[in-house]
């Protein structure tokens, strides 16, 4: 039964794949669609018959195949025989023979594609279908079906909607109004994004084309513009996420593609070879390999089902966790005061601009008696915490820590540690205590740990922590932008930022006895008893399981998943699937937990729509976040005191002594957790 | 301008130091005008001379920042102001305003305790000599009581059955834990099983069962590690009674011993230096248990720290009542205050600063107290410039043992004031007089 559901999944996922869209259901109607012409149905289905088979004769991997992502260039090279010859015994045999080796080069165009991280596309289908039609042109014993293609029964419409129209029906080789218009009407119920790049990338196209060649009815005649409406959607919403930047960048995609799509007519109309999807699988596959080598911000790093789920996924990220990777902790504990910030008055500037210095404040001094001793400063002897977790690659504790007064010109950075972070970045601490290290260089250090004591050893004119991200692990080497993973002000915990010069700062320091009861294993599962105003109803039971991303989730009885990360310094839920559960109010209640216990604190998250609202309400959102992405940020206030989190929505217990949440609890609805 | 008096003149040897990496010893005083925002010349002309002083606002912020220490690390942390410290009765108020239990060693700590208003159940009864009614009284009080010998043992099996209950106890162990004295005298030995033993012992009467495991490794431990083995130590007995009296271990107790920034006779470098962080100890001591919690629940953690409380909140203020110059060209001073008040001078050398910057070079100079006892000296060889008669001393940190056992000797025992947190300073011990010393005389 399973297996039946993976061939059917395999079998529909390549059809909605075309859209860009991955949907089984999408791929279903589109399989439908596509029987407005016979000939190119079956000849498709076929493709991705012969491609599984195929597949299963080499015994490749089944969740290779389940992501439909080797076989769309299949059903493409199907149809696209279908479109040109009528299903026979031996368009059949050369369906097979062109499906296997689609499959092939496809894998094979992957291979090579992913090093520079750039998709393969439908480029394996322009190359196998470019072959075919030449082929073709000798294989008289075949039977043409182009006639009958252009004959099939349609609506009449103006120009200029038939043109966009027919374009979008000529992704799946139906040129007709009326397939256009259903798959149109598909791209709009699952995505306006998607809808508003096919319109707006095709008129934008035809308006360049006619411009040059003088002729705009000619231009909407033009059989490939439907190129236009595939760079369209690929650069704003599929491989880049839908913004403004990206919008104008699909624009200009647009206009190369519309230059590529008329040069390689030419060239290809002397061999009667369709230019097809060449002109589109050219321009995304240049443009997304430059932006990929160089780390355009905007690109799409997680490819979610639509452009709207990859956008909302993206903002809720960024809201959430901060557009850095870089994070580092507090590298002391207390309160401590910014001295300087990035880009500052005095040492941070240029390649060293992203760094911070501390000091420690009493009553708005640093120093107590008159500061003529190092030892009269506050910061002089503290503990310094390592800001990650990692190995130690240099370090030096022999300069002495100097007289107030006067620095070390030769030695800048005095007594120092160099620390590579699990992550992969460098961080350096500067100004140690004399013989303070308690680490060598090779060892392994968790992020809080001791690792020396505040010094003035180097270019410190007074007892003070510097501390700076790296790219290389050598001592002066260039700063890299960072930001604290979370401080407290005010009683006020932030997440992945950095705070103001000579703003106050308290450092949080994991507690272990948090994490350690939101340490959730896999099969691990927890029975709750639901009350509803004070009435039991039943018994609940959410239970740990893992999906093939490794990713781990609580699961209901009914299949809604609740996916959560316990990382070092919070435990967070970061995505929801099902519809109304407990579990979706859980995410409401307690989106992230931190292991902090520094009295009651308060903070800020920012939930995904999705969670909020309803479905017309979130797909109104998400559509208007394209244009300002703050529209999207919606923001709820949390208080947290070591046992107990809570906010408009309700409350969640922890209990010292047992794993998981002891009590949840929303309007007249509790959750007792049965031990 | 006034005549300036005469002074017989005199050649000193100074030693020449070189500059240290903290600066000149010669050209620089140590000064302290105020405590707090008061002058202590105000502090002495209004509660008199000599005077301990203590600072609340620094009792807070030694205790926040101890606490702050271990309960970021581990939320279930619980202080318990050790009295033998200070138990002057404002002194623990405060610390009990803090959020401290009470940690006591005798039946009058126990009763000074119970005086201030803590319950049984918030007193932590240590100790190796518990007289049998006032255990009887603990016990009855549902106090926290830590079993120090055997015969304590065989005592609270009698009360146990007089009373017809199950007594809940804690047990205090001694082990080695790589430092150098061995505080062996104090509980049962772990290594020689002794501890395991006595808790079998428990167990087989019927009337004892064990909830706690105490220790005290020393005190002023400067090294942060020593905390850490002890804590191993524990948290693998705690695993093993759990284990084999199926039972619940509900609490460790690591005592006290962290160091105070004092500097200790014999060492020469920067208390900043030497001294471990509150961050050092709460690492030692927390990672510990999180890696051998061996059990669903984590242990409470008590901590029983006394002297990085109050240490360096309290200052002895004493005035200069007249000098000499000895025979070898030294200067002594002769101060209204004597060892009887300091009982840690013998093993730290105090800070000492005077009131305002004084004139000339600083030369070596000997501090007498006033009793008429040979050894009563403060500091033998101290650099300091010259002083004037009336000249106010601040001698700190004093904060901790030193009033307790302060010691009326041929004095009367000064008075103490506390600087609230408003910066008000007051009473909180008067002077005494002859009808404190003759009280009780017959």
């Amino acid at each position: 039964m399973k297996k039946h559901m993976l061939l059917i999944t395999s079998i529909l996922k390549p059809y909605s794949s075309l859209l860009f869209l991955n949907n089984k259901y999408v791929g279903a109607l589109l399989l439908l669609i596509t029987f407005t012409n016979p000939s190119v149905a079956i000849s498709g289905l076929f493709g991705v018959l012969f491609t599984i088979l195929f597949a299963e004769l080499i015994e490749f991997k089944e969740s290779y195949l389940a992501q439909g992502f080797y076989i769309y260039n299949s059903l493409l090279v199907g149809m696209g025989i279908g479109f040109l010859f009528s299903p026979s015994l031996i368009s059949t045999a050369l369906i097979a023979m062109a499906s296997a080796f689609t499959f092939m080069l496809s894998f094979m165009l992957n291979r090579l594609f992913s090093v520079y991280k750039i998709p393969i596309l439908s480029l394996p289908f322009s190359i196998v279908t470019m072959f075919i039609y030449l082929a073709s042109l000798k294989y008289s014993n075949l039977l043409s079906t182009l006639l009958n293609n252009a004959t099939t029964f349609d609506i009449q419409l103006p120009l200029i909607i038939s043109g966009f129209l027919k374009s979008f029906g000529t992704i799946f080789f139906l040129p007709s109004n009326i397939a256009g218009a259903m798959i149109l009407l598909l791209v709009l119920y699952f995505s306006r994004i998607l809808f508003v790049m096919a319109v707006s990338g095709y008129y934008f196209g035809i308006t360049i084309h006619s411009y040059l060649i003088g002729s705009f009815e000619q231009a909407l005649y033009d059989p490939y513009a439907f190129n236009y409406i595939l760079v369209a959607i690929a650069l704003c919403g599929v491989f880049l996420l839908p913004t403004w930047k990206n919008y104008i960048l699909a624009l200009i995609g647009v206009a190369i593609s519309v230059m590529l799509t008329d040069a390689i007519s030419i060239l290809f109309s002397y061999y009667s070879i369709p230019v097809f999807t060449l002109p589109f699988n050219i321009t995304v596959i240049v443009f997304i390999f430059i932006l990929s080598m160089t780390y355009y911000k905007e690109f799409n790093l997680e490819i979610k089902s639509t452009p709207e789920y990859s956008l909302s996924n993206y903002l809720s990220r960024i809201f959430r966790f901060g557009k850095t990777h870089v994070r580092l902790s507090l590298p002391f504990s207390g309160e401590w005061s910014v001295y300087q910030a990035f880009d500052d008055s005095w040492t941070h500037k240029g390649e060293y601009k992203y760094a911070y210095d501390f000091v420690k404040l009493k009553e708005g001094r640093t120093y107590e008696n008159e500061g003529l001793y190092a030892s009269d400063y506050h910061a002089f002897g503290e503990s310094i915490l390592s800001p990650v977790s990692g190995y130690v690659v240099a370090a030096r504790h022999d300069l002495i820590d100097n007289i107030i007064g006067e620095v070390d010109r030769i030695n800048n950075w005095g007594n120092y540690i160099i620390i590579k972070s699990d992550s992969g970045f460098f961080v350096e601490i500067s100004h140690l205590m004399q013989y303070s290290l308690t680490l060598k260089v090779g060892d392994y250090v968790e992020s809080n740990a001791i690792v020396a004591k505040c010094g003035n050893s180097g270019y410190s004119p007074e007892p003070h922590i510097h501390i700076q991200a790296q790219y290389l692990g050598v001592l002066g080497g260039f700063t890299q932008e960072f930001c604290f993973s979370e401080y407290i002000q005010k009683k006020r915990l932030f997440f992945n930022t950095v705070p103001q010069k000579r703003e106050l700062v308290y450092a949080v320091i994991k507690d272990r006895s948090i994490s350690s009861r939101l340490h959730f294993i896999l099969d691990d599962s927890f029975e709750y008893e639901v009350y509803l105003d004070e009435k039991y109803i039943e018994n609940v039971v959410f239970s740990v399981r893992m999906n093939t991303y490794s990713q781990f989730y609580l699961e209901d009885v009914l299949g809604n998943e609740l996916y959560f990360y316990n990382d070092a310094k919070q435990f967070y839920f970061y995505s929801y699937k099902g519809g109304e559960s407990h579990l979706r109010w859980l995410f409401k209640l307690a989106p992230r937990i931190p292991f902090v216990s520094s009295g009651t604190i308060n903070f800020v998250d920012y939930l995904p729509v999705y969670l909020l609202k309803g479905k017309l309400e979130s797909a109104f959102i998400e559509f208007l976040s394209t244009i300002n992405q703050n529209v999207y940020k919606q923001e709820t206030e949390y208080h947290f005191d070591g046992k107990c989190i809570s906010s408009s929505y309700g409350e969640v217990y922890l209990e010292s002594t047992n794993k998981a949440l002891t009590l949840i609890s929303y309007n007249q609805t509790q959750l007792r957790r049965k031990l | 301008m006034s005549k300036l008096t005469y002074e017989k003149p005199t050649i000193n040897k100074i030693d020449f130091v070189m500059a240290s990496k903290y600066g000149s010893p010669i050209h620089t005083q140590k000064i302290r005008t105020e405590i707090d925002g008061i002058s202590v010349n105000e502090l002495t002309e209004k509660f008199g001379s000599p005077i301990f002083v203590f600072s609340e606002k620094k009792m807070e912020e030694l205790y926040n920042n101890l606490y702050s220490a271990f309960s970021s690390r581990y939320s279930d942390v619980q202080f318990g102001w050790s009295y033998k410290t200070n138990y002057l009765n404002e002194i623990c108020k405060v610390f009990h305003r803090l959020g401290s239990c009470a940690e006591v060693v005798s039946e009058f700590e126990y009763q000074k305790a119970r005086a201030l208003g803590i319950e049984g159940k918030d007193i932590i009864f240590n100790g190796p000599y518990k007289p049998y009614a006032d255990l009887k009284i603990a016990v009855q009080e549902g106090a926290k009581i830590h079993v120090d010998n055997l015969f304590e043992l065989d005592d609270l099996e009698k009360i146990a059955t007089e009373l017809d209950i199950v007594i809940s106890l804690a047990i205090r162990i001694n082990m080695d834990i790589g430092v150098y004295p061995q505080w062996s005298r104090f509980g049962f030995n772990y290594e020689n099983g002794d501890a395991y033993e006595a808790i079998e012992r428990m167990y087989a009467s019927k009337k004892m069962k064990l909830v706690g495991i105490h220790s005290h490794i020393g005190t002023f431990m400067l090294d942060a590690n020593a905390y850490r083995n002890a804590t191993t130590k524990i948290m693998q007995l705690k695993e093993q009674v759990e284990r084999d009296f199926k039972s619940e271990i509900a609490y460790i107790d690591l005592g006290g011993g962290f160091a105070s920034k004092s500097n200790l006779k014999g060492i020469y470098q920067s208390t900043d230096v030497v001294i471990p962080t509150p961050d050092d100890y709460a690492e030692a001591i927390t990672n510990v248990i999180y890696d051998l919690n061996k059990s669903e629940k984590l242990p409470k953690l008590y901590l029983e720290t006394g002297r990085a409380l109050i240490d360096e909140a309290g200052y002895l203020l004493t005035t200069v009542h007249g000098y000499k110059r000895f025979p070898d060209g030294k200067k002594g001073y002769i101060l209204d205050a004597g060892v009887n008040l300091l009982y840690t001078s013998t093993w730290y050398n105090f800070n000492i600063e005077t009131d305002r910057h004084y004139e000339g070079e600083n030369e070596p100079s000997l501090l007498n107290g006033p009793l008429c006892m040979n050894i009563d000296i403060i500091e033998e060889n101290i650099a300091l410039p010259p002083l004037n008669r009336g000249t106010v001393l601040s001698i700190s940190p004093v904060g901790a043992y030193n009033y307790t056992q302060a010691m009326q000797f041929i004095r009367y025992k000064p008075a103490a004031v506390l600087i609230d947190r408003d910066g008000k300073a007051r009473y909180i011990k008067e002077v005494d007089d002859l009808s404190t010393v003759n009280y009780k005389e017959i």
